[in-house]
């Protein structure tokens, strides 16, 4: 079978109780939903033939998506918009597609072309953990490096690189939201939570993370940012 | 639905590793809502092991196709989560609606293997279920079994209303509605279970007394009557099993001696190529999985194999959805059927000769000569497999040092047979993976009256037997002994050891299963704190006149014919597979009314 010449670019979303899933859950749910759709995906070539996809930056277990993003690759054209209800009806709307463009063969891949991500942190506590977080993250963010410890290991992050944008605290529905935009580099990026918990440490109010969400992704274009699709 | 439990299991999933196992939304799973009767099937393991039971998948789909009838899931959480659960004070919930289990109308739990035994007790200890029958009360749920274990039920008897012996899919509606009408009348729990055992194949231990006739198990006649699931449950987690399954066969009629599936699931029942054929391309399009498995006990055996490979291969050319077949047999049509479903993928084949010399293969009835598993591996290594793994066991009635000799003198063989076949570059790749198992008697098999060998004899052969395997390309493994030990306890034992099964619970035991779990000094305790002595259970031959604890239930092979195997063996004599050779007088299909069904009308 000849590689597809047909590149569709989908968004979906990771939401609701399937945010505890793993990237590889995901990329698996997203490629069944594409066969139970019919789409006419293209087959790679080789001992093991599976199915032409690409995706972008993968997210941690227990944090949502709003707009995450996989390139599927076609044998056919089928129009983008048919594709894309055809693949929110294969899906549980927890993990269904929400957008689709066919995208240039030329365009970088995904994880290439995505530079920012922007986060949501939901954190619970009393009523001045709102002032307290915000003055608590401009220091933070004052010191100029974090160090984070993930799985036993240490990073510390550069935090004039990191963050592209200072954290944004606002108050929503009873809970305190820090919008957390962060540059995803080629080893890895910030985790939002892991900034928010350095800043909680040094708030009397006791605060709580209570979910992480990504709202969206990025790509750099010339000095301006736009979505990739 | 029980959002306020939702919201609260959330919580508790940031804390616990593979979250995975405790979220509904999976592509298949049922919600409805507006059921008047609810029933929730579990499964006495995690998610992963659980997801991969076929019969889940088909009762779950049975269940929910009755009118008014909702089913669900649930699973054993892991420890973690379990203990996070007792910590909130959380009860186990179904997943689907997120509803505690103990507000359902039936619990049905599988009973798949002895080892599991002491995660019932966890099970319905989370759900705030009384673990035994006798302390329910009106208000609690039905709670049956059903299942391979279900063949010797009475260690695990006292936890369980009803348990059903045989097949599940025509009995569960009967069950439901029997369920139904008995309320229906104003019939309390026990007027229910009155009404429970006038079911074919439904054992109802407060009821059911020795002196009665025996329960005799349910059998499918014809499978093609049963559609498999259009729409299996697809989970997100990569499960044990991870892809569509389609029986293809029910029922093994080879009649190897040691193996209890062969004997309680007869007789052999074939499913036609179009209903595999339309079965499996309904499931592949609405689960948009990427394997189907053909499964059975012996796939290699369906007399119409051949024809449905060829049809599923055309039908999904060009789609990367691979096709397996597990459950090879020793022969080159098993490695010619490999060879063309791999593409290019050759991980390795299994084969299982069981024993090392002819003699004792003959004693088991594993119709296996060391031409044929020779000739196979030939076929294996020159088509460009460089790995092969043999099953054997240990321990096996009659066996003597010389048949552990000749294991190693086979494995020298199959290794000097692989290297003739394999260019001289990649002699270097050749691996025979040997894995060593230790006999367990089970009910309703010929060697159901033997012992297993005691534990310090286990080891002795283990030694005995690693003297005399190759070194150079072995890779020599043993199935925990431990293990087997305890699994020949509860496999054969009566209802005594239910109360050790709730006391090994009490000190901690579960997940038996999984071996980093498993404590056998933890069993040891048990067994002493209940004044029950394991080794006359496991280890001691029983009389063929004593009486059987599993003697009230029929898998339908009657007594008579064990007996008769059980001389054929002891003088090395084989006996042929009945659907090749003719009527060998077992009694099943008398006993069930029922016969073997080819597909082809015939084999061989």
């Amino acid at each position: 079978m000849a590689d597809g010449r047909f590149r569709l670019r989908v968004c979906y979303r990771k939401a609701g109780p399937l945010r505890f899933l793993s990237h590889l859950e995901t990329v698996r749910a997203c490629e069944r939903s594409i066969r139970r759709a019919h789409v006419p995906y293209a087959v790679t070539h080789g001992f093991n033939p599976h199915m032409k996809i690409a995706f972008g930056p993968a997210l941690p277990v227990g944090t949502a998506g709003e707009r995450e993003y996989y390139d599927v690759w076609l044998e056919s054209y089928v129009p983008a918009a048919e594709v894309l209800s055809a693949l929110a009806r294969s899906a549980r709307p927890e993990i269904a597609a929400i957008g689709a463009v066919y995208v240039s063969e030329h365009e970088p891949s995904l994880t290439k072309a995505i530079a920012i991500a922007e986060y949501e942190v939901e954190v619970e506590g009393g009523d001045a953990l709102q002032a307290s977080l915000r003055d608590s993250l401009v220091s933070v963010v004052a010191a100029g490096v974090l160090s984070v410890e993930h799985k036993g290991k240490t990073k510390v992050f550069e935090l004039a690189t990191a963050l592209p944008k200072e954290p944004e605290v606002r108050s929503s529905r009873g809970r305190v939201v820090v919008t957390v935009t962060v540059r995803i580099g080629e080893r890895g990026s910030l985790r939002p939570d892991a900034l928010v918990n350095a800043a909680l440490t040094h708030v009397a109010d006791h605060g709580r993370v209570v979910s992480v969400t990504r709202t969206d992704l990025f790509v750099e274009d010339g000095g301006s940012v736009r979505r990739p699709l | 639905m029980s959002d306020t439990l939702r919201a609260r299991v959330e919580r508790l999933l940031a804390g616990v590793e593979q979250p995975s196992r405790y979220i509904d939304c999976e592509w298949g799973a049922r919600e409805r809502p507006a059921a008047t009767y609810r029933a929730v099937l579990a499964y006495p393991d995690v998610y992963d092991v659980g997801m991969s039971n076929q019969a889940i998948q088909i009762l779950y789909d049975a269940l929910n196709a009755m009118d008014g009838v909702g089913c669900e899931r649930t699973f054993v959480p892991w420890k973690d989560m379990a203990d996070a659960m007792r910590g909130a004070d959380m009860p186990l919930y179904a997943l689907e609606s997120c509803d505690p289990v103990r507000d359902f109308d039936l619990i049905g739990i599988t009973l798949p293997y002895e080892l599991t035994y002491a995660n019932i007790v966890e099970l319905l200890d989370l759900a705030h279920v009384p673990v035994r029958a006798a302390s329910r009360g009106e208000a609690d749920p039905l709670v049956i079994a059903g299942g391979p274990c279900a063949y010797n039920p009475e260690p695990v008897a006292p936890f369980f209303d009803a348990i059903l012996i045989g097949d599940g899919e025509e009995a569960v509606a009967e069950i439901v509605s029997a369920h139904q009408e008995a309320r229906a009348k104003g019939l309390g729990r026990a007027g229910v279970l009155e009404s429970l055992s006038a079911i074919r194949g439904m054992y109802v231990p407060s009821i059911h007394g020795p002196e009665m006739r025996p329960i005799t198990k349910r059998v499918a006649r014809n499978l093609d009557a049963h559609r498999s699931p259009e729409c299996p449950v697809v989970p997100y987690k990569d499960v044990v099993h991870d892809r569509v399954a389609i029986e293809v066969l029910r029922g093994c009629a080879r009649g190897c001696r040691f193996c209890q599936a062969g004997m309680v699931y007869r007789p052999v029942r074939e499913r036609t190529p179009d209903s595999v054929v339309r079965d499996a391309a309904a499931a592949l399009a609405c689960t948009g999985y990427e394997e189907v498995s053909l499964t059975s006990l012996s796939t290699a055996d369906h007399s119409m194999l051949a024809d449905i490979l060829r049809r599923l291969t055309r039908r999904l050319e060009g789609t990367g959805v691979a096709i397996s077949v597990p459950s090879l047999r020793v022969d080159a049509f098993s490695v010619e059927i490999a060879r063309l479903l791999g593409g290019g993928k050759k991980t390795g084949l299994t084969f299982a000769p069981e024993a090392g010399t002819q003699r004792l293969r003959d004693v088991i009835n594993k119709n296996v000569t060391e031409p044929d598993l020779l000739e196979t591996v030939a076929k294996a290594f020159s088509s460009g497999w460089r790995r092969v793994k043999l099953y054997f066991m240990l321990g096996l009635p009659t066996e003597a040092d010389e048949d552990l000799v000749g294991i190693g003198d086979l494995v020298t063989k199959v290794l000097e047979t692989a290297r003739d076949v394999t260019p001289p570059s990649e002699r270097g790749a050749i691996r025979v993976a040997v894995s060593v198992s230790t006999f367990v008697p089970k009910a309703h098999t010929p060697f159901q009256w033997e012992a297993q060998i005691p534990l310090e004899e286990v080891r002795r052969r283990q030694a005995v037997l690693r003297a005399h395997m190759p070194r150079k390309g072995v890779e020599l493994s043993y199935h925990d002994a431990e293990v087997s030990f305890l699994e020949a306890v509860l496999a054969r034992g009566g209802r005594e050891i239910a109360e050790v099964i709730e006391t090994a619970w009490r000190n901690g035991a579960r997940f038996d299963a999984w071996t980093e779990e498993y404590s056998l000094r933890r069993w040891l305790e048990a067994f002493d704190e209940c004044g029950v002595d394991p080794r006359s259970i496991a280890n001691r031959e029983r009389p063929v006149d004593e009486e059987l604890p599993w003697d009230h239930i029929s898998a339908g092979v009657s007594k008579a014919f064990l007996r008769i195997e059980r001389g054929r063996a002891l003088e090395g004599a084989t006996t042929q597979d009945c659907t090749v050779a003719g009527c060998l007088g077992c009694g099943v299909c008398g006993t069930v009314g029922a016969e073997n069904v080819l597909a082809a009308g015939h084999r061989g």
